[in-house]
């Protein structure tokens, strides 16, 4: 029996592991101890000791000794020393018992043993199952966050560049704590403890590094590919360090390092998805500088299910941070168009773009100057570049059929085609190709954009005579490719009419039996019908300046027989030079600001009622006109309603001629818009709606709505949608009119 | 104080001096065109008879082919003369 205990030591009562045997037993005393057991016909009951012995041991004793390595009260080491020590005592232990296995082996061996320990017929194996069963029957909750310290420290050692600077004891150069850290991985591959016991912390301090590199790596930075980089980085680095760890795992079963290879592509790419998922609203109005991170992002969604992530998230970021009040129409623009140029690398089938811009048309459509920033956006430079989309892109005629999405107000009902719906066919449908005709479709009807378009086009020819007619004439050509001959047929006669202006000026200027006084004069001759309606403004001109008008008259009344010119006095534009205490500057002014001029030439002080008397002008307009000669200096308010000349110039630098440009052209609409037609129409509402909240005290809009249904659209032309209603409701907010409060309006107190 | 006009570009449109708005024939404006024309003026000019109505001359031009035996006046029935005054 003393010969056992010598030979297995762990059967003793009090056996610690100090008691390992120190050398190797002596053949013959094994051989006797066999021939003991075997005639004692103890063989089975001696295995089954040590087993159980083994298991005492290591439930009362090592297992709580190797937890109490993690205690959290411990502050004097940190979790890489922590962990380093508890594997090194359980490894210890664990050398311990195996080589008392082996002993175990060879006794099973020389009598010939075949019943199983635990289904192992392996002593080793079966002793790893014991430790591993007894190990994570005790567990302790701290050890998750010392083990993720552990590999945390060595990650980040392992991918700083350059030196191996020991960052686990940093006042420490000459420290071997990577020696310790492969140490400590190779015990716990013997031990067969790498994966049960780190596997999960491991994967998790991984995550977390990846994650957060990416981030580093991608932030605010648009401009650079990186897939092809992380996933380098993923394989050199992580894998790499990865491998150090696990070639240590002896353990049978599937490889983990091609687990972790697929585990962690995945999560890369799930990752760098997410990530640009978050700043997807940025990279779009970065576009075109963002093209790289789209491309990125292109090649990766596929690879992942984020697909309805996407969709949502920009859907909310596009709310957010664009469909409000505080964004100018042609900021939501821009960003609209960036967006579609955007989406259309993400997805060719246009799905995407439909899905995520169904909000922005709407909201588009309930602001009041989206169709003239778009048509402005169109024909000239700007941000948007849609005039260089106009010139070079593809045209697409947009036809009068063209399925748009407006024809229904409950647009929520609206449900997206499936994902999976052919994408040939959704191309066929779909004309996202064409930024143009997504824009002109945001508000359902080419008419409004062509009227639209006319309007500006009338502006801009009437306010600059010498305007480059050549570039309007290329831009009509490239719109009546989109929206057919006939809608632009009239802007074609607006712009042979500036033409046509141009060559009777000089005619009639040739002409011997017209005389020009001081006035070089100029007309645009338009044809009324084709031009859109002009706001009406009286005024009387200075009467040189209308002798000159009657003189020029007479000209083109002999030059074309039975036709005669009816005159707008207060549009065109007028170049003036004005002298005054030796100083002489040239402006540009409307006929309006002229005539005030000329009169004050006459006249050194007016007052205010009489110049209205004369000029035929509202007070209230004629001061407003005067304040552009005060902010010039050339007249003063001398008293109330009085107006004089500033003869007394501060100037000391007399006589000097100065030839200052000043473009003041007010940037005013010659045309009486379809909004401000409108306008006048919503404000018939005004009274109805006054009336109501006077009885009612607070509405609702969709009440107020209803009412006005009943009450107040009648004609057939005054009908009003319940958005542009709120749009009228909200200015009437904002000018204090109105207060709004928890979806009710009511009157100011 | 000193001014001087360099240019004054004024806006005016331009219309035929006629008793009527519109073409008694074709009902569109005079100072339009007629529906077989594009540009109005000098491409879609006025005529007058000696009863002194006035049509789109393309208009009384097709009218008065149209018409087989007299030539009138759509308006006034006397017969149609042009007044070329
Ligand atoms: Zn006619
Ligand atoms: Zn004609
Ligand atoms: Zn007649």
């Amino acid at each position: 029996m003393d010969k056992l205990k010598a030979i297995f030591p762990v059967v003793t009562d009090n056996y610690t592991l100090c008691d390992m045997p120190a050398s190797e037993i002596e053949e013959d005393e094994f051989n006797a101890m066999v021939e003991f057991t075997e005639t004692a016909n103890i063989v089975v009951p001696i295995q089954n000791m040590i087993v159980n012995r083994t298991e005492d041991i290591l439930r009362d004793k090592i297992v709580p000794q190797f937890w109490s390595f993690f205690k959290k009260n411990d502050f004097s080491r940190t979790g890489f020393q922590k962990f380093y020590n508890a594997v090194k005592y359980l490894h210890d232990s664990y050398t311990s018992f195996y080589h008392i296995y082996d002993r175990l082996l060879l006794f099973r061996k020389r009598t010939n043993l075949k019943k199983p320990i635990y289904e192992h017929t392996c002593p080793h194996s079966a002793l790893r199952l014991i430790l591993r069963a007894i190990l994570f029957s005790y567990y302790y909750l701290e050890h998750d966050n010392i083990i993720k310290e552990f590999y945390e420290a060595a990650l980040k050692m392992e991918d700083s560049e350059g030196d191996h600077h020991c960052i686990i004891l940093e006042d420490n150069m000459d420290c071997n704590c990577l020696h310790s850290f492969n140490e400590t991985n190779r015990k716990l591959g013997e031990m067969h403890l790498l994966e049960p016991l780190v596997g999960q912390d491991l994967t998790d301090v991984i995550y977390n590094y990846t994650h957060s590199h990416i981030q580093k790596i991608c932030k605010d930075s648009f401009d650079t590919n990186y897939i092809w980089t992380l996933e380098k980085w993923l394989k050199n680095v992580v894998l790499n360090w990865l491998g150090k760890i696990y070639c240590h795992d002896t353990s049978p079963g599937d490889d983990p390092m091609l687990m972790f290879n697929n585990k962690l592509t995945n999560f890369l790419y799930n990752s760098y998805t997410k990530i640009r998922i978050d700043q997807l609203f940025n990279i779009i109005i970065e576009y075109p500088e963002s093209l790289p991170a789209l491309s990125d992002l292109r090649d990766a969604l596929p690879k992942t299910d984020l697909k309805p992530l996407l969709t949502e998230t920009l859907q909310k970021a596009m709310e957010t941070r664009l469909l409000h009040p505080g964004v100018s129409t042609p900021d939501i623009l821009t960003a609209y168009v960036a967006a579609i140029r955007s989406l259309k690398v993400l997805d060719s089938t246009g799905l995407l773009l439909e899905t995520v811009t169904q909000p922005v048309h709407q909201y588009l459509r309930s602001r009041e100057d989206t169709v003239r920033c778009v048509v402005s956006s169109l024909t000239e430079e700007g941000p948007n570049d849609l005039a260089y989309e106009l010139v070079n892109g593809e045209a697409v005629r947009i036809d009068e059929n063209t399925p748009t999405d407006d024809d229904d107000e409950n647009w929520e009902c609206w449900i997206p085609d499936p994902i999976d719906s052919a994408p040939s066919k959704s191309c066929a449908i779909r004309k996202t190709s064409d930024i143009i005709s997504m824009l002109v479709n945001v508000y359902g009807s080419k008419e409004l954009f062509v009227n639209e378009y006319r309007t500006l086009l009338a502006d801009r020819l009437l306010s600059q005579y010498n305007c480059d007619t050549e570039k309007e004439i290329m831009y009509l050509e490239l719109l009546k490719l989109r929206f057919g001959e006939s809608q632009l047929h009239y802007c074609e006669v607006m712009l042979k009419d500036i033409a046509n202006s141009k060559r009777i000026n000089q005619y009639i200027k040739q002409d011997a039996e017209y005389r020009e006084s001081d006035i070089p004069l100029n007309a645009m001759i338009v044809s009324a019908q084709f031009w859109p309606p002009f706001k009406e403004e009286k005024l009387e001109l200075h009467n040189e300046v209308t002798e000159q008008i009657k003189k020029y008259t007479e000209a083109f009344e002999t030059l074309k027989g039975s036709r005669t010119l009816c005159w707008k006095n207060h549009l065109g534009v007028v170049d003036i030079e004005i002298e005054l205490a030796g100083r002489t500057t040239s402006y540009s002014v409307t006929p309006v600001q002229a005539t005030v001029a000329m009169y004050f030439q006459d006249k050194g002080t007016w007052e205010l009622e009489e110049l209205s008397k004369v000029m035929q002008c509202p007070p209230t307009i004629l001061r407003r006109k005067i304040g552009f000669w005060q902010s010039h200096g050339i007249i003063a308010e001398t008293s109330s309603d009085v107006f004089s000349i500033q003869e007394d110039q501060e100037n000391k630098d007399v006589n000097v001629q100065e030839d200052i440009f000043v473009e003041d052209y007010e940037a005013e609409s010659a045309m009486a818009s379809a909004r401000d037609q409108r306008e006048e129409e919503l404000h018939t509402f005004w009274s109805y709606i006054v009336g109501m909240l006077m009885n009612l005290d607070t509405l609702p809009l969709e009440r107020i709505h209803q009412m006005l249904k009943m009450f107040a659209f009648q004609g057939p032309t005054i009908e009003c949608s319940i958005q542009e209603l709120k749009v009228f409701l909200d200015r009437k907010v904002r000018e204090h009119h109105l207060i709004y409060s928890n979806g009710y309006y009511k009157l100011p107190k | 104080m000193k001014v001087r006009i360099k240019n004054w570009t004024g806006v005016a449109s331009w219309r035929w001096i006629a008793n009527d708005d519109n073409c008694g024939i074709c009902r569109m404006a005079f100072d339009g065109c007629c529906p077989d024309c594009k540009l109005p003026g000098d491409d879609c000019p006025l005529v007058w008879g000696q009863c002194s109505h006035c049509f789109h001359m393309h208009c009384i031009v097709k009218w008065l082919q149209s018409q087989t035996v007299n030539q009138q006046c759509p308006m006034c029935r006397q017969e149609w003369k042009f007044n070329n005054k």
